[in-house]
């Protein structure tokens, strides 16, 4: 897909999640005059008070969690405004782990990021650099078995800084998670992007981890 | 706050009906417009002692508006809403003299305390 094209695809997400925005915060604002109007009833003339009183509250968190879900989503898509950007590698993983959250939860797996102590700042294709990880946790959740985690850990290294994903879990028929085939294929079409994000990738079968190395000059 | 007179100014016509309400309801005066001419008209011919304006809105936004209030020479405080994507916007707000902005969806106690503090200070 063509710098372009991304940039478009980035655009429509960010007016979309702006105009859900829109619509989450009338929802949260007629609810709440709902909650005003029905705490100035008495029980009397209203009784469904205390009904609606439970359930408004409801309405209100999963605005909340709308709210947060379309802030991610456009985050996300602001990662297309421009080909290459300066970002922080931690914020930039635990934003990652809260968009695939969803993909491990159905295998109920856990994805767990150790972030680095020290800040990392990196100059890359974020879009790309998204898509690597993305991939790399896709293909170890695809190979595993239902349970355990995933962990993610962000280092710094002297030129390098470095992306480890590690399976901690079973996995079918005790086979080496990374020696499937299907997994190795999908891992092989990322070589390129990772070459045009000058870095590398290493796999440890027998650890079920995937090392990501990139060149931070 | 009792009888403190507000101009919130939004094109979401949903949105803003109902936080007038809302506000109403705790003793405030309220009026809104959905748009920039509009509340311009309303500025001129009954001045509110603070206006809430919408940064991102069809024709004149939040921060154009607030550019006329100020070249009128209003000394009315202006508080900004701003979505994704007009943060930025809020902070260039502040330099044009904008009182404080806030982020989409706001709490309404939050809205109501930064009115006060604008009124406060305006007095």
């Amino acid at each position: 897909m063509s710098n372009k094209e991304i940039e478009f695809i980035g655009k429509i997400t960010a007016g979309v999640t702006h105009e859900i925005n829109n619509v989450l915060a009338s929802i949260k604002e007629i609810s709440g005059l709902l909650e005003d109007l029905i705490s100035m009833s008495s029980n009397e003339s209203f009784p469904y008070k205390e009904k609606f009183m439970n359930a408004i509250p409801k309405i209100q968190e999963q605005v909340k969690r709308g709210v947060n879900l379309t802030t991610q989503l456009n985050k996300f898509s602001h990662l297309t405004d421009k080909p290459k950007a300066d970002i922080e590698l931690n914020e930039f993983l635990t934003h990652l782990v809260f968009l695939t959250e969803r993909f491990a939860r159905i295998k109920n797996i856990e994805l767990l990021l150790i972030p680095s102590d020290e800040r990392i700042q990196i100059s890359t294709l974020p879009i790309s650099l998204q898509m690597v990880v993305y991939n790399c946790v896709a293909s170890l959740l695809y190979g595993s078995s239902a349970g355990g985690k995933i962990i993610i850990q962000s280092a710094i290294n002297n030129e390098n800084y470095l992306i480890s994903i590690k399976y901690d879990g079973e996995v079918p028929d005790n086979k080496k998670l990374l020696d499937d085939m299907s997994v190795a294929e999908e891992l092989k079409i990322l070589e390129k992007t990772i070459s045009e994000l000058d870095g590398n990738i290493q796999m440890d079968t027998t650890s079920n981890s995937i090392i990501l190395s990139f060149n931070n000059n | 706050m009792a009888g403190l007179r507000v101009l919130i100014v939004d094109d979401e016509e949903e949105l803003v009906t109902t936080i007038a309400e809302r506000l109403q309801i705790r003793g405030m005066s309220v009026e809104f417009a959905t748009d920039g001419e509009t509340a311009l008209k309303m500025i001129d011919q009954n001045p509110p002692q603070v206006v809430v304006l919408d940064v991102m809105m069809p024709g004149m936004g939040g921060i154009e508006i607030l550019q006329r209030m100020k070249a009128l020479k209003l000394q009315i405080p202006v508080i900004l809403l701003t979505g994704y994507g007009s943060t930025e916007q809020g902070q260039e707000g502040l330099k044009y003299g904008a009182f404080d902005y806030l982020m989409k969806p706001c709490d309404l106690n939050v809205l109501i305390k930064k009115i006060n503090e604008a009124a406060d200070v305006n007095q």
